[in-house]
């Protein structure tokens, strides 16, 4: 009986891991892996992976401190527009964790066609450098209990300065 | 009756931002599309953003690779997750095999996820160009799509164009307002200078909806003639109002003339500094 236990759960187990090996979607889309060579060690989730939420599961919108017009300001104060012709989107999405506390970046851009471009490193890495930088996110909780969950910037971009940062 | 039953089976599969009825393309001999749709329905109970969604439609797809309702499906998950690259090429190709019934979901996603103005006008006329019928009401059903249109020709800086939308709109006797049509209104004319015109555009949001934001652009408007009492007392019943969430609000982004606390703080601070 033991046995047959032991090759059900073995059985199981592989064929778990057969249906995600061969899928090409992760648990959800948009989900961003650690990977070693580009994330911090320092920053941890508090719960497991699987358990990561989406910033709009909480429905209140956008949580920072000071409000949109809190973030905004951020931007305002600290970005210096570049004189180039570049326009477009760029997209820096991350997660915000129990603590209020960021990690895993991962970077889109793209022209005004939504085609894949590369910025201007001056206007990449300043965006990206204040992101990182910020340090007013909330907590979010569900059911009381404090929940790490994915969060967003897009910069629209016009000649080089930001002219709109949704969500 | 033949005639009110293909009427009703078109109505259903064009039918605005929900699964088709599979039946109906059974009932018009495209099998490959009912076979397809009946595929795709088994993302049933999965969440959008999950594998077993995903991979449903792409089984759908692999059946038939013209399945609009199937790329429009998959695509809302890159949106959410702010991923405009695949968001973009998916959507493209659900206008691309079916623009009468997927444009309207490009355009207003377009204007609400991005501020993509120009694209959302482009979607929008676009669409206007194919039917006959009312051209309808953005995905999330905020807006109807001509006043998205107006939106967006303020949003570039064209304030005639947009004005003229909304007239044109809002005099039709067969349109139904929406919630923030006053209140967009409102403060396009407050931008144009027309103070007077503003006050009465947003006491009719007062009527429809009375939020946060129409007392706090009403209070703006009055400074701007000279009634301080007033100001105060809108900019007062905003902060309340906005206290009390009775205000825009959208859990995805921000929108259009949405005001915040320190929006309003800052107004009253100004009002009382200059009294």
């Amino acid at each position: 009986m033991k046995k047959i236990i032991v090759l059900s759960l073995l059985i199981l187990f592989a064929s778990c891991s057969t249906d995600t090996n061969n899928s090409k979607y992760l648990r959800w889309v948009g989900d961003s892996v650690y990977t070693l060579e580009i994330d911090t060690t320092e920053f941890k989730l508090c719960n497991s992976e699987s358990s990561v939420r989406q910033y709009f599961h909480f429905n209140k919108g956008l949580q920072y401190k000071g409000e949109k017009e809190g973030l905004r300001t951020e931007f305002k104060q600290e970005y210096t527009a570049v004189d180039t012709d570049q326009s477009g989107w760029i997209r820096i999405r991350f997660i915000v964790n129990c603590e209020g506390n960021t990690g895993r970046f991962r970077i889109i851009e793209s022209d005004m066609d939504y085609q894949e471009q590369v910025f201007d490193e001056r206007i990449i890495n300043q965006i990206l450098k204040i992101t990182q930088s910020l340090d007013g996110w909330k907590v979010q909780s569900m059911r009381d209990k404090p929940t790490d969950y994915y969060q967003y910037l897009i910069f629209k971009i016009i000649k080089g300065d930001i002219i709109e940062i949704m969500p | 009756m033949k005639i009110c039953t293909q009427l009703f089976l078109i109505l259903v599969i064009f039918r605005i931002n929900a699964q088709p009825n599979c039946e109906a393309f059974k009932y018009y001999g495209d099998t490959l599309k009912y076979e397809a749709c009946k595929e795709a329905e088994k993302r049933s109970g999965h969440y959008q953003f999950s594998r077993k969604y995903q991979e449903a439609l792409d089984d759908a797809l692999a059946i038939d690779s013209t399945f609009a309702f199937a790329y429009r499906a998959k695509s809302t998950a890159y949106l959410k997750s702010g991923d405009f690259i695949t968001w973009k090429k998916l959507i493209d190709k659900a206008v691309q095999y079916d623009p009468e019934g997927q444009l309207y979901y490009r355009a207003s996603c377009r204007y609400q996820f991005f501020r993509d103005y120009k694209g959302a006008i482009e979607d929008i006329k676009h669409l206007d160009s194919l039917v006959k019928y009312d051209i309808g009401y953005s995905q999330n059903g905020d807006y109807h799509l001509n006043i998205i249109m107006a939106l967006s020709y303020r949003a570039i800086g064209k304030p005639m164009e947009s004005l003229k939308i909304f007239e044109q709109t809002l005099q039709d006797s067969s349109y139904s307002v929406g919630i923030y049509d006053y209140l967009h209104l409102g403060v396009l004319n407050f931008e144009m200078g027309n103070y007077a015109k503003a006050i009465e555009t947003l006491k009719k949001q007062e009527i429809e909806n009375d939020i946060a934001e129409n007392r706090y652009y009403i209070a703006l408007a009055y400074r701007k003639l000279g009634n301080t009492k007033e100001c105060i007392y809108n900019l007062d019943l905003a902060k309340k109002k906005y206290l009390m969430e009775s205000r825009m609000f959208d859990p995805y982004v921000e929108k259009m003339d949405q005001i915040f606390l320190i929006d309003i703080e800052n107004e009253i601070e100004t009002t009382y500094n200059n009294r």
